[in-house]
């Protein structure tokens, strides 16, 4: 399935490592994607709720409340269906992936990531490839 | 004077003179008669009968006193002499009879006491012994328990009464054990020992006390002469909390390490590129930084489910410790477990699971629970079920972060998950049911221990050769590294496509077998395992599926052994398997080798059975039946029992490599069925 051409997508980022987000950033505004930045897990369900992403680019370890939490709590709620998740962790280890992937995430990046692979992986989940 | 007639010659002097008599009476009556005009023969035949009557008479009349009587008192006294000290032997008219049995009776009675007097001698020292025992069994740290067949106590010392015993009450001699321990894990594990057949087999299991208060890891063998077995029981508690705080530091430095290391490569991705060489530079250090960081990281996490060797638990065994606990608590639960071993710590295991399922109770989320343990791949899949609510990631997150048991402040339940390189998470399913899912990486299918696997080998004799162990030929056997290996594999005949499907290896430096330098791996052998395989080793198709290939393997167990001699119970078969990957990687196996077949045979001669089982029982070494027909299981029950071939061969003055190999070849043709 192809995304409409002209419409815009929305991607929150949590993600509380001020340098990532400034790498994720810059990722973002030269594929052209809205964005916005959340520093902390606290409150993220509430934002994600009013914004209604196409993508949550989600960190594992946040302060407050874990990425696991936001992510099972996003697929708890069926009005955030169409939400897609990509989680991000430093560790990286086949039973975070896993985790994520049991409590709804759509994909799984570890850190440090190539920043084409997760441009990829982000036109992916947006359905911006065949 | 009475000796002075022997019995034989008294008897001959007695019937010589009953034939005289006998002579003398028919001549008188004869002599009578003649002087008779009529009637003279009646007469003389009178006279000769009565006169004949009268010599029988006599004749039993001495007998009886003389002969019958005193072999009757003869009898009667050697009887009472049997038995104990009597009187002298006094046979006046038996000749020679009488001071013979007398001498006889001197010796008796001076090996009865010598017999006595050992008797006492070896009971005062068996007393000894058996008082020493005690007072050692008293103070080993473990508890130890002698039990018969029935499941009676027969013996305990004061560890296990503090061990079992407190809600039932101290253990007493002939009281049932299950008033103590539930009975679950000891049956099994008694019925597959009796099954084995095997009188030295050990069989390694997870005991919980009758309250659910206590889980004790327990070692059990059979004791083939007496009947019964020993318990031996360990409080496994106490050593967790140091090994979770160096855990819990290194896990720290590593997570703070990871983040801005992942940061300073995404900030130098987003740069533009130029041309500046100093940037250039700068690029490739932060890449090498970041590689450093991940490679370190990656390897602390897959290396610290291995930094404490995990056990082989059986799956039921720790589904009935988790039951006992959670019903203890007084929530209902069922188990279904697929029967696997799984590596890992079980009391910790099972103080995570049970703490968990009392938090669902207390939340008022669920009171009946299930627990099921199902095969997941390499390894297998907890599942803690109810009906009812989910249990969110918060709630979980707070009840990981509780301490495993009130005594352990230190380790937490993420601490254990951490441990054991795992994780857990709530999982709803299509029909509504909650579970909370624990995978635990590795586990194998229990096997009970099959018939032998015949190998059949000619020796090698390349594996010998001056050339592969020139290096090491004039080196002191002391002196050396050896790295011990084993493999599991497909089948018998790696010429015709059979592949390893395990592989393990531990290494010896200075004559000690180091604990923590373990190779250990599955292996994906590239095609399916058959069944036949998977009965001896446990390893089926779907524990292999992730395992990395035989190549990539071979490469790592390579730098493993670099410049250590390999050594293998018949090292043949393993070779060939290691050797077949040279043509595809380019690394030569050209260590020098040893076989402990080979060794046993020069130590114990040709004659005997070199089987690793064989060994190992005459070495007196043991292995639990969990570990036997596992790579490392059977690494290192090899490792111990070379290292105490070693000391046999250098008692021998075989004390250098070369001199070694060179009886080793005198034994080298031996051909034999191998296991």
């Amino acid at each position: 399935m192809m995304a409409d051409p002209a419409h815009r997508p929305l991607v929150l980022v949590i993600e509380d490592e001020d340098n990532i987000a400034i790498a994720l950033d810059y990722l973002m505004t030269r594929e052209g994607y809205a964005h916005e930045r959340l520093a902390s897990g606290a409150g993220a369900l509430d934002r994600i709720g009013a914004l209604r992403p196409d993508l949550v680019l989600l960190d594992v370890m946040l302060p407050e409340v874990s990425g696991y939490e936001i992510c099972q709590a996003v697929r708890m709620d069926p009005a955030l269906g169409a939400v897609k998740i990509l989680m991000m962790t430093a560790r990286g280890s086949a039973m975070e992936r896993r985790k994520g992937l049991a409590l709804g995430a759509d994909g799984f990046i570890s850190k440090p990531f190539d920043l084409k692979e997760l441009r990829d992986e982000m036109r992916r989940l947006l359905g911006q490839v065949g | 004077m009475r000796a002075t007639w022997s019995l034989r010659g008294r008897l001959v002097a007695l019937f010589v003179a009953f034939g005289i008599a006998a002579l003398l009476i028919v001549g008188l009556g004869l002599l009578a008669g003649a002087a008779r005009p009529t009637g003279g023969f009646v007469l003389a035949g009178v006279i000769a009968g009565f006169g004949l009557l009268g010599c029988v008479a006599a004749l039993w009349l001495w007998i009886d006193t003389r002969l019958a009587r005193p072999v009757d008192a003869l009898a009667g006294m050697l009887r009472v002499l049997a038995r104990g000290d009597g009187p002298a032997v006094d046979v006046p008219h038996l000749g020679d009879l009488g001071p013979a049995a007398q001498a006889m009776a001197g010796v008796l009675a001076q090996t009865r006491g010598a017999l006595t007097e050992a008797g006492r001698r070896e009971t005062a020292r068996l007393r000894s012994e058996n008082a020493r025992l005690e007072a050692l069994l008293a103070d080993v740290p473990v508890g130890v328990l002698l039990c018969s067949d029935a499941h009676l106590l027969a013996f305990y010392n004061g560890p296990a009464v503090d061990l079992i015993g407190a809600g039932a009450g101290d253990p007493g001699l002939d009281r049932p054990l299950f008033d103590f321990l539930r009975e679950g894990p000891i049956l099994h594990a008694h019925t597959r020992l009796k099954a084995t057949g095997d009188p030295d087999a050990a069989s390694d299991l997870l005991a919980t006390t009758r309250d659910g208060a206590r889980v004790l890891a327990a070692r059990m063998r059979l004791r083939p002469d007496a009947g019964g077995y020993v318990l031996t029981l360990r409080d496994v508690t106490t050593d967790l909390d140091a090994h979770a705080r160096r855990e819990a530091l290194l896990t720290e430095v590593f997570d703070q390490m990871r983040r801005p290391a992942a940061a300073l490569v995404s900030l130098v991705a987003a740069l533009p590129t130029g041309a500046d060489p100093l940037e250039a530079a700068l690029r490739d250090e932060v890449a090498r930084l970041a590689q450093s960081v991940t490679a370190l990281s990656q390897r602390h996490e897959t290396g610290r489910a291995e930094a404490v060797p995990m056990p082989a638990t059986r799956a039921s065994d720790l589904l009935d410790g988790a039951r006992a606990r959670i019903e203890a608590d007084g929530l209902t639960v069922t188990t279904q477990a697929a029967d696997l071993l799984l590596t890992c710590n079980g009391f910790e295991m099972i103080a995570l699971i049970a703490g968990l399922a009392d938090d669902i109770g207390r939340a008022g989320i669920a009171r009946d629970l299930s627990l099921r343990i199902t095969e997941d791949g390499s390894g297998a899949l907890l599942r803690l079920a109810w009906t009812g609510a989910p249990v969110g990631m918060a709630l979980l997150e707070r009840w990981l972060d509780a301490a495993l048991e009130p005594g352990l402040a230190g380790v937490s339940r993420r601490t254990v998950l951490a441990t054991h390189a795992t994780d857990i998470w709530p999982e709803t399913a299509p029909d509504g049911a909650q579970s909370l899912c624990l995978p635990i990486p590795h586990a194998r299918r229990a096997v009970t221990r099959p018939a032998p696997l015949l190998r059949p080998v000619v020796y090698d004799f390349d594996l010998l050769s001056r050339t592969r162990s020139a290096g090491v030929h004039d080196s002191p056997l002391s002196a050396l590294t050896y790295v011990v290996f084993d493999t599991e594999t497909t089948g018998l005949l790696p010429d015709q496509g059979d592949e390893i499907v395990q592989i393990a290896a531990v290494r010896i430096v200075n004559g000690r077998r180091l604990e923590g330098e373990v190779f250990d791996t599955l292996v994906n052998p590239g095609r399916p395992i058959p069944g036949v395989a998977t009965r001896v080793h446990g390893i089926t198709d779907a524990m292999v599926t992730d395992a990395p290939g035989m190549d990539a393997v071979a490469v790592r167990f390579h730098a493993f052994a670099q410049g250590a001699v390999l050594i293998a119970h018949n090292a043949p078969f393993d070779m060939a398997f290691l050797r077949r990957t040279s043509a595809r990687t380019g690394l030569i196996f050209d260590h020098p080798v040893l076989d402990t077949v080979l060794l046993s045979a020069v130590i114990f001669g040709q004659q005997e059975v070199h089987t690793l089982d064989a060994l190992i029982h005459r070495l007196g070494l043991t292995i639990p039946e969990e570990a036997r027909h596992t790579a490392i299981g059977d690494s290192i029950v090899t490792a111990d029992a070379f290292l105490k071939l070693l000391a046999m061969l250098q008692d021998r003055g075989l004390d250098s490599f070369g001199t070694v190999l060179t009886e080793v070849r005198r034994h080298g043709r031996l051909l034999k069925d191998l296991n």
